[in-house]
C-alpha cells in the first residue's frame, strides 16, 4: 500500500448546503436557510487541521454547492486550504451559475482557486425548471463571463442530457451553446434516477420515464464525436478537456490516488481505508467542536478489494490501466489477474491491449458496466 | 432370544404407507405393545427419529427391529423392516419388501386411498408378500372408514370386511393386528439346509465399528467369524459381530433361516457394499445370488454443470459422497463442446432428482447449473440394432434411424370428481392415452394412463396440483418401450447448437413447441453486450428465430470518490449474477433458461 506522502492525494472539501434541492440530485445537502453555515464552514477547518503535513496537489471544492454559503465564508475557506497546503496545483470551486458575483470570483481568482466548475445542466429553460434548477440560461453564459474577467483560465461545465421529452435536437442545441462559451471543460452525463431523489420517486409513480436506451446512446455518440470535433477530448466515460485542462482531482479518483474528504458526509480514501464522515451536520459539528472523533463508515480496502477497484476506476479512463502504475499500485500484474474478462472482451473487440496499457475501446463505453463488473471481483 | 427361533414362528413384514398416513406411529405402538420399548421411550425416539431424519434424510431408528410376541400360546419373533427413510421411493420400499413374506398396507380413514398407496400395493403384491389392509387414525372426527374400506375392497380386492380398522395414536386395534400378523402372514421357507444367503437391503456407517450392513437370511445362516464373501463384489470378509435390533443392537451367535439383523466385518466402505447384494459363505458359496430384489431402474436423466470450471473437482467429491449412501443414483463424466465438464446423472424419478439436487445444494455449497431432465430412448438402427441413450444429443444422425422408442408409464391419478375435467384436458395434451376410470366413491375418481414419461417429468405433477387445488395425488410405473412419430429438435444460440438444450418431441407438434421454446429463451437469457441470435432447426432447417437485443446502454455516468464503495457493491452483484449462468461461446446462459425448454405453458 502506498501511503498518501509518498504520492500526490487529493483534497476534497464537501459544503453540504444548497439553496434548494435539485430533483435529480442524489448527493448530499440540504438548504443553507437556517443553519448557522459559519459555524459548520469553522467545523471543517478544524477538521481540515487533522490532515496538516499531507501533499496534496489538487483541491476540489464541491458540495452541495458550495456558492449556497455567504460569499464570505467561502472564500475564508478557499484562502485557508491554500495557506495550508501550498503544493495544491489545481484548485476547483463548484459554482452554480446562479450564484456567483464578479465580486465573488475574483476574491477565489485571488484565494488560489485556478479552476470554476459551473453546473449549467441545460440551456432549455424547461428543462431546467424539470430539473430544479434555480438559475436560467443567461446565467450560464454570464457567470462563464464572469469568471473570465476574474482570470479563470480553466472553466468546466456540467451538462445533463437523456432528460424525460428532450429530443436529440434538444440535447444537440444545449451541447452547441456550451461548445459556443469557449470553456476548456465538460461533463456530460446521462442522467440517472438515483434513489432517494424526486425524479425516482416520479419514475416510480410512473410520472416520469427513463429515456429509451437507443436515444440516450445516440445523444452520448454524438455527444463524444461534437465534442472531439470542437477540440475537447474525452479522457473520462462523461468527461472531456482541450488537452492539459483534465480534471487532475478527478483522474485521481480513477488513478484510485489516496484523498481526503472533509466535511459532513465528505467519503475519503486513506491509508487505504475507505471512510465516510457522518452526513448528519449536526453530529458531525458536536463532534469536531466536542473534538472527539467524527462517527465515520469504515469500509477497510483488502488487498484483493484494491486490485479489483483500481481496474474499474482505471478503465473508466480512455487511457485505462496503466500496466506498469497498476503494478505499483496494487502488487499484481493486471494481464495475469485479469487475464479472463481481458480475453474475452478483446474477442468481443471491446478492450484493446498494449504492452504497456489496458483501455475499453469506443463502443464499450456506453455499456462499461456490463464490462467492468467482471473487473469487480476476481474469478 | 438367544436361541435360534423355529421358522414357523419367525414374521418378516413392512409397513407401507403414503406419506402422513401413521407409518411411524404403528411402528411405535407396536414396539411399545410387544414390550420391545416403553411408552416413555417411544416419545423419545420419535422426536430424535424426526430431528435425525429431517437432518440427514434417513432413517436410523429401526430400520429393522425384532420384537417379541406372545400369540395362542406360543412366543413369536416379529421382525419389522421399515423402509428407509423418504417412502415416496419405489425402489426403497421394493428393496424392503425383499426381505419380507407380509406387509402392513397403511390407508388414513380421513383421506382414503392415494395414488401413492397403490404404487405401495402393487409393489407388495409383486414381490409376492402377502398384504393386510389397515385403516387407521379410525378416531379422528374426519374419520370415514366405511368409506375407505369400500376404497380398498373396490381399488385393491381386499375384502372390506377384512380391514383392520385402528388408531396407531391411542392404540385402539394394535393388539388384534400384531395377533393378525402372526396368524395370517405367512413364515418363511424354511431353507436352512442350503447354502447360506442372505439379503443385504440397507447399510449405514458407523465411525467406530465401519459398515454395518442389514440383512435377512434367506438360507443357511451366518455365524460370528464365519468367513463371508459378497457376491456382487467376489470380495470376502470375515464376521466380526452380527446382531438383532432390539431396537439397539443386541448381539448374537447366529442369525439363522428366516431371520433379520445386521453383520458386521471389518468392511472400510459404503463404496465397498451394494445395497441388494448376496452375503454367501466363502467356503460353500451358493451357486447363485438371490433373485427377486428390483434393481433400480433410472428413468430420468439430467446434466449437472458446475458454474465455474474450477468447481470440478468438488462437484465429482460431492456426487461421490451422494452415491454412497444412495444406490440408485449414479453419474458419469459428461464433456460438452458447448458447456464444457460436468456430469451426467440418473436418477429413479423427478422426485429423486429434486432431493439429490437439493443435498447437493445444501451440503455443498456449489453453484451448478442443471439441464432439463430427460427420459432415456430406444433407437432401432436401420441395422436392427437398439441403442440406448439417455440425452438428445446422443441421438444417432437421422438417416441411420429406423425408429425412435419412447418410454411410456402407468400413470394413476387420485382426484376429486369436480376437477376431472381439467385434469383429461392435461392428459390428452400431453399425449397420455386414458385406460380406464374408476370411481372409488361418488366425489373420487382414479384415472389409469398409458402416458410417454417424456410428458410428465417436468411439470405435469405441478399442474395437476394446480387443477386439482392440492387435491390430486399421482403416481407412475414404467412399463415399456413405444414407438412415436419423434423429432428433434435442436436450439442454436449465437449460431452455435447447444445440445443442453436440445428436445426430443412428438412430430406434430414439433413447429409449435420450437417457436415456443425460443420466445422463453428469448426472455429467460439475459441481453448481452451483442446481438444474440436464437435458432430452431428440425432436422437439420431451420424454422424460426428470435433475437435477443443487446445492451445499448449499460454505464454509471458518475463515479468519483463517495461513489466507489457502493458502485463497487453494485458491479460485484452485476458479477454474482453471472456465476449462475453457463458460458456458451461469449454467451452466458442461466440455469432457468435450460429448465425453461420444457415449460409447455404460454
Amino acid at each position: 500500500m502506498i501511503s498518501p506522502r509518498e504520492e500526490a492525494a487529493g483534497l476534497y472539501v464537501h459544503v453540504p448546503f444548497c439553496r434548494s434541492k435539485c430533483r435529480y440530485c442524489g448527493f448530499y445537502s440540504v438548504p443553507a436557510a437556517g443553519w448557522d453555515t459559519g459555524r459548520v464552514v469553522g467545523a471543517m477547518l478544524r477538521e481540515l487541521n487533522q490532515y496538516a503535513g499531507a501533499a496534496f496537489r489538487t483541491a476540489y471544492v464541491g458540495g452541495g454547492s458550495p456558492t449556497a454559503l455567504p460569499a464570505e465564508q467561502l472564500i475564508a475557506l478557499t484562502r485557508r486550504i491554500r495557506e495550508q497546503f501550498a503544493g495544491i496545483e489545481e484548485f476547483t470551486v463548484e459554482c452554480n451559475p446562479g450564484q456567483v458575483e464578479s465580486g465573488l470570483l475574483s476574491e477565489l481568482r485571488r484565494a488560489g482557486v485556478n479552476r470554476v466548475s459551473f453546473g449549467a445542466q441545460s440551456f432549455h429553460p424547461a428543462e431546467l425548471e424539470l430539473l430544479g434548477r434555480r438559475h436560467g440560461v443567461e446565467d450560464i453564459r454570464r457567470s462563464v463571463g464572469l469568471a473570465r474577467q476574474a482570470g479563470f483560465d480553466n472553466i468546466g461545465l456540467d451538462l445533463i442530457f437523456a432528460i424525460p421529452g428532450s429530443t436529440l435536437g434538444d440535447w444537440q442545441y444545449s451541447m452547441e451553446a456550451a461548445i459556443d462559451l469557449g470553456v476548456e471543460h465538460v461533463s456530460a452525463y446521462s442522467l440517472s434516477f438515483e434513489s432517494g431523489t424526486m425524479f425516482d420517486a416520479w419514475r416510480r409513480e410512473g410520472r416520469l420515464h427513463r429515456m429509451d436506451e437507443e436515444l440516450d446512446r445516440a445523444m452520448y455518440e454524438w455527444a463524444v464525436e461534437r465534442l472531439e470535433a470542437a477540440g475537447l477530448v474525452q479522457y473520462e466515460i462523461s468527461n472531456f478537456a482541450r488537452p492539459g485542462y483534465e480534471c487532475v482531482h478527478n483522474l485521481g479518483y480513477w488513478e484510485n490516488r489516496p484523498f481526503a474528504g472533509v466535511g459532513p458526509g465528505a467519503a475519503s480514501y486513506w491509508h487505504g481505508c475507505r471512510t465516510a464522515n457522518d452526513a448528519d451536520i449536526e453530529r458531525y459539528v458536536a463532534a469536531v467542536e466536542g473534538g472527539v472523533e467524527i462517527p465515520r463508515e469504515v469500509q477497510p480496502v483488502t488487498d484483493d478489494d484494491a486490485v479489483c477497484e483500481t481496474a474499474v476506476l482505471n478503465l473508466r479512463m480512455r487511457s485505462g490501466i496503466d500496466l506498469a502504475q497498476f503494478r505499483r499500485r496494487t502488487g499484481h500484474d493486471a494481464m495475469r489477474v485479469f487475464a479472463g474478462p481481458i480475453q474475452r472482451y478483446r474477442d468481443l473487440g471491446f478492450i484493446e491491449v498494449t504492452d504497456k496499457a489496458v483501455w475499453l475501446t469506443r463502443q464499450a463505453l456506453p455499456i462499461a458496466d456490463s464490462i467492468l463488473c467482471d473487473f469487480a471481483a476476481l474469478e | 432370544m438367544t436361541e435360534p427361533m423355529d421358522i414357523q414362528h419367525i414374521r418378516n413384514f413392512s409397513i407401507i404407507a403414503h406419506i402422513d398416513h401413521g407409518k411411524s406411529t404403528l411402528a411405535d405402538r407396536m414396539l411399545e405393545l410387544t414390550g420391545t420399548i416403553t411408552r416413555r421411550e417411544a416419545k423419545d425416539q420419535i422426536l430424535d427419529t424426526m430431528d435425525i431424519e429431517r437432518e440427514r434424510g434417513i432413517t436410523i431408528k429401526a430400520s429393522a427391529v425384532t420384537m417379541r410376541y406372545e400369540h395362542a400360546g406360543e412366543t413369536y419373533m416379529l421382525n419389522l423392516i421399515d423402509t428407509p427413510g423418504h417412502t415416496d421411493f419405489s425402489y426403497e420400499v421394493s428393496r424392503a419388501l425383499t426381505a419380507c413374506e407380509g406387509a402392513l398396507l397403511v390407508v388414513d380413514a380421513s383421506q382414503g386411498i392415494q395414488a401413492q398407496t397403490l404404487a405401495n400395493a402393487y409393489l407388495a403384491t409383486g414381490s409376492g408378500a402377502e398384504i393386510l389392509a389397515v385403516i387407521n387414525k379410525v378416531d379422528l372426527q374426519a374419520a370415514q372408514p366405511d368409506i375407505v374400506a369400500e376404497e380398498i375392497e373396490h381399488v385393491l380386492g381386499i375384502r372390506k370386511n377384512e380391514c383392520f380398522r385402528i388408531s396407531a395414536k391411542t392404540g385402539l386395534g394394535v393388539k388384534d393386528l400384531l395377533d393378525a400378523v402372526c396368524a395370517l402372514l405367512p413364515p418363511p421357507a424354511d431353507r436352512s439346509d442350503e447354502p447360506t444367503r442372505a439379503l443385504i437391503f440397507d447399510s449405514h456407517y458407523d465411525d467406530y465399528r465401519g459398515v454395518i450392513c442389514y440383512v435377512r437370511v434367506f438360507s443357511g445362516s451366518l455365524k460370528v467369524r464365519q468367513k463371508i464373501r459378497l457376491m456382487g463384489e467376489a470380495s470376502a470378509y470375515q464376521i466380526t459381530e452380527l446382531g438383532k435390533f432390539r431396537p439397539d443392537m443386541k448381539p448374537v451367535d447366529q442369525l439363522g433361516t428366516g431371520e433379520v439383523g445386521y453383520v458386521i466385518a471389518n468392511i472400510r466402505s459404503l463404496g465397498d457394499v451394494r445395497i441388494g447384494d448376496t452375503i454367501t459363505d466363502d467356503a460353500r458359496p451358493a451357486p447363485d445370488a438371490l433373485q427377486g430384489y428390483k434393481p433400480p431402474l433410472q428413468m430420468v436423466f439430467s446434466d449437472f454443470y458446475p458454474g465455474n470450471n474450477t468447481e470440478y473437482p468438488r462437484l465429482r467429491a460431492a456426487f461421490d459422497k451422494l452415491a454412497l449412501n444412495d444406490a440408485s443414483f449414479s453419474f458419469v463424466p459428461q464433456n460438452s463442446p458447448a458447456l464444457g465438464f460436468g456430469f451426467r446423472c440418473g436418477f429413479l424419478g423427478l422426485l429423486h432428482m429434486e432431493i439429490i439436487q437439493e443435498r447437493l445444494e445444501r451440503e455443498n455449497d456449489i453453484d451448478v447449473v442443471q439441464t432439463a431432465p430427460t427420459v432415456s430412448y430406444e433407437i432401432l438402427l436401420h441395422d436392427g440394432t437398439v441403442k440406448k441413450i439417455d440425452s438428445p444429443s446422443e441421438l444417432p444422425d437421422r438417416s441411420m434411424i429406423e425408429e425412435i422408442r419412447e418410454p411410456f408409464v402407468r400413470l394413476e391419478i387420485i382426484t376429486s370428481t369436480d376437477t376431472i375435467g381439467g385434469i383429461m384436458k392435461l392428459a390428452e395434451a400431453r399425449r397420455c392415452r386414458l385406460v380406464k376410470t374408476d370411481y372409488l366413491s361418488t366425489t373420487r375418481v382414479m384415472l389409469e394412463y398409458r402416458a410417454p414419461l417424456a410428458e410428465i417429468v417436468y411439470d405435469f405433477y405441478d399442474q395437476i396440483k394446480g387443477i386439482s387445488h392440492g387435491y390430486a395425488t399421482m403416481d407412475y410405473e414404467f412399463c415399456g418401450y413405444e414407438a412415436g412419430d419423434l423429432v428433434k429438435i435442436d436450439i442454436l444460440v449465437n449460431h452455435t447448437p447447444v445440445e443442453a438444450l436440445s428436445l426430443v418431441v412428438h412430430r406434430s407438434n414439433a413447429e409449435a413447441r420450437g417457436r415456443k421454446l425460443i420466445i422463453k429463451l428469448r426472455r429467460a437469457i439475459p441481453r448481452h453486450q451483442f446481438e444474440i441470435p436464437l435458432q430452431v432447426a428440425i432436422g437439420g432447417k431451420i424454422i424460426a428465430r428470435e433475437t435477443i437485443k443487446a445492451y445499448r446502454k449499460d454505464v454509471t455516468a458518475k463515479l468519483y470518490g463517495g461513489d466507489i464503495t457502493r458502485k463497487m457493491k453494485v458491479l460485484k452483484k452485476q458479477k454474482e449474477g453471472k456465476k449462475r449462468m453457463k458460458s456458451v461461446g461469449s454467451v452466458q446462459i442461466p440455469q432457468e433458461a435450460f429448465m425453461s425448454i420444457l415449460d409447455t405453458s404460454d
